[in-house]
């Protein structure tokens, strides 16, 4: 009698008991921060200081008026629309040549995959010696090309393409993978028909391929973007945000405020910001490609 | 007739030759691109100081050697960070697949009130991208005093989204009839759980393993936020530091970069199908 009443709760009560941890854990660091996120929003506080003081919107409205508020987005923007069109034409064309049967692939797809799993912190140090003006290996690469030496991460003019080139070399390997799953679910009985009907290797790439590509297009477009929203180690460490701000983003921005002025509140209204940002973008991948889209 | 069949076969096979010489072509030339930033780690870490202020500079090392990376741990408490990055890397690994495989096996094999609301819950708060979360997680590591300790490190990386997903995805293609099969049995749901479903996920838990260690091994942004003691340092804060200190010595700070990646070029290279498969087994795609 007892077993069995015992049987029948634990059956009710297991799914959560097993939930609650990974749940609760989870939820601490996002639900819970974001709710307090909210609330700073709405409030001048300093860490050091005792009390928050409920200021309404001020923070809001200074952030309008915050002349680098304006610059950190319009950077951030621009990072944006750089490293799209690189990371769509690198990752879809690496993924063509690992699609074919050839040899080696798997290593090859190793070495392309290798930035995605490298830290970021490490990654940023060797690569602020790579653009090192005398001694980096850039210039020696841009110098058999014809170019003259350049002062990548001090030249207000080049510090933007920099972080750029890292960016993509960050992603490629990701996006890549994204392709190739997408490229091998296309039903080879597609290709063999339009072979039959005498289409050549362009053809059939122009008029079914990149068509039928076109939702996995898309996501990468809007996750890379989302993505780029959210730049900040690589610009700490190597550019903090200079110079003349031609490096400040958004995030970095945040931090400034944040945690060098101790503005807490102002950098959590700067934060609803980027989120409000994602939330529209998360709504376009979803109007565009529907919730529930498979991509294998 | 016959001739010409033959001709035009040959032909089809040259053609196939050079094309296949051409991709090979193209994927080196990009995998040489892509390696540089590496290449030029691990090269710069076995040339003298003398050797890596030449400008313009050389790619091979003329005479490589190891003492840079002895002169690491002299200038440096790098074993010390090193303990560091494996402790608050490897105690989230071990909680995040636990508690992801659990939650995974609750959302799969159950059905219970509120399994859509629990669920749809983790979906939404995965949109909230971390500038959000980062500034009020701070305040509350500080109002709860865990700033500058092992503790904060740890608490934020004890579960993850992705991993529940992935568990989710794996447990749902276990057959009922086995569960129930136990539970006739007298199995209790625990044992069930730990008995049963756990050994059967070795393939889930494997790729969660990997994706987390990594993850926790290369944190960056949490770690600089709440640590400022030095005996605290992971690598990660550590090596831009370095960096930042030793400014005329890039020969340590490759070394110490080098010994730095190690364990994760080691495990990637050993495991990479898992990372690549992964991506497209829990349908999440980042």
């Amino acid at each position: 009698m007892w077993r069995k009443k015992y049987n029948k709760w634990q059956r009710v009560l297991a799914p959560y008991i097993f939930i609650a941890p990974g749940f609760l854990f989870y939820m601490m660091v996002t639900f819970i921060p974001a709710v307090v996120g909210i609330w700073l929003s709405f409030h001048k506080w300093s860490i050091i200081s005792p009390k928050a003081k409920f200021v309404g919107l001020q923070n809001y409205i200074t952030m309008i008026h915050d002349e680098r508020f304006w610059t950190a987005v319009k950077n951030t923007a621009i990072y944006s629309l750089g490293i799209i069109p690189g990371i769509v034409v690198f990752s879809l064309l690496l993924a063509l040549l690992l699609n074919t049967k050839i040899k080696g692939i798997v290593f090859f797809r190793t070495l392309f995959y290798l930035p995605v799993v490298t830290p970021i912190a490490v990654a940023s140090v060797i690569w602020m010696w790579i653009y090192h003006p005398r001694i980096g290996v850039m210039n020696s690469l841009i110098g058999l090309l014809g170019f003259n030496r350049v002062n990548w991460l001090g030249n207000p003019n080049t510090v933007m393409w920099a972080l750029i080139i890292i960016g993509v070399w960050l992603a490629v390997g990701s996006k890549m993978i994204i392709y190739l799953a997408a490229l091998q679910g296309i039903p080879r009985s597609y290709y063999e028909a339009a072979q039959i009907d005498g289409a050549g290797k362009w053809k059939s790439f122009w008029y079914i391929t990149l068509p039928l590509l076109k939702p996995t297009t898309l996501f990468i477009v809007i996750t890379t973007t989302m993505g780029a929203f959210m730049v900040f180690s690589q610009v700490n460490i190597m550019t903090q945000g200079g110079p003349v701000d031609k490096s400040l983003v958004l995030v970095y921005y945040i931090f400034e405020r944040g945690f060098t002025d101790l503005r807490m509140g102002y950098a959590s209204a700067m934060s609803m910001f980027l989120f409000i940002v994602t939330v529209i973008f998360t709504l376009i991948n979803w109007k565009l490609l529907g919730r529930n889209v498979s991509y294998e | 007739m016959n001739r010409n069949k033959s001709d035009s076969q040959l032909a089809k096979n040259y053609k196939g030759v050079i094309g296949k010489i051409f991709i090979y072509l193209l994927l080196t030339i990009v995998g040489i691109l892509m390696m540089i930033p590496f290449l030029w780690m691990v090269l710069g870490a076995f040339k003298s100081l003398k050797e890596i202020m030449i400008s313009p500079p050389t790619f091979i090392p003329k005479e490589p050697t190891f003492k840079n990376f002895i002169q690491v741990f002299k200038k440096i408490p790098f074993a010390r960070y090193y303990l560091n990055t494996a402790f608050v890397t490897i105690i989230p690994t071990i909680v995040t697949v636990l508690t992801a495989a659990m939650a995974g096996f609750g959302f799969a094999k159950y059905k219970f009130k509120g399994a859509k609301f629990l669920f749809g819950m983790i979906l939404a708060t995965m949109m909230i991208p971390y500038p959000v979360t980062i500034v009020p997680l701070y305040v509350m590591a500080f109002k709860a005093g865990l700033i500058n300790t092992y503790t904060g490190l740890i608490v934020v990386g004890l579960s993850s989204a992705f991993g529940i997903f992935l568990m989710r995805q794996f447990i749902m293609s276990i057959p009922d009839a086995l569960l129930d099969a136990a539970r006739i049995d007298g199995c209790s749901e625990f044992r069930i759980f730990y008995n049963i479903v756990l050994p059967l996920c070795k393939p889930a838990v494997a790729t969660l393993t990997l994706f987390s260690f990594t993850s926790h091994w290369n944190s960056y942004i949490w770690p600089l936020m709440i640590i400022n003691s030095e005996k605290l340092r992971t690598l990660s804060i550590a090596i831009p530091m370095f960096n930042g200190q030793y400014e005329q010595y890039p020969n340590l700070v490759y070394a110490a970069s080098l010994m730095s990646l190690l364990p994760i070029i080691i495990i990637f290279i050993f495991a990479q199908r898992y990372f690549v498969e992964g991506i497209n087994l829990s349908g999440v795609k980042e």
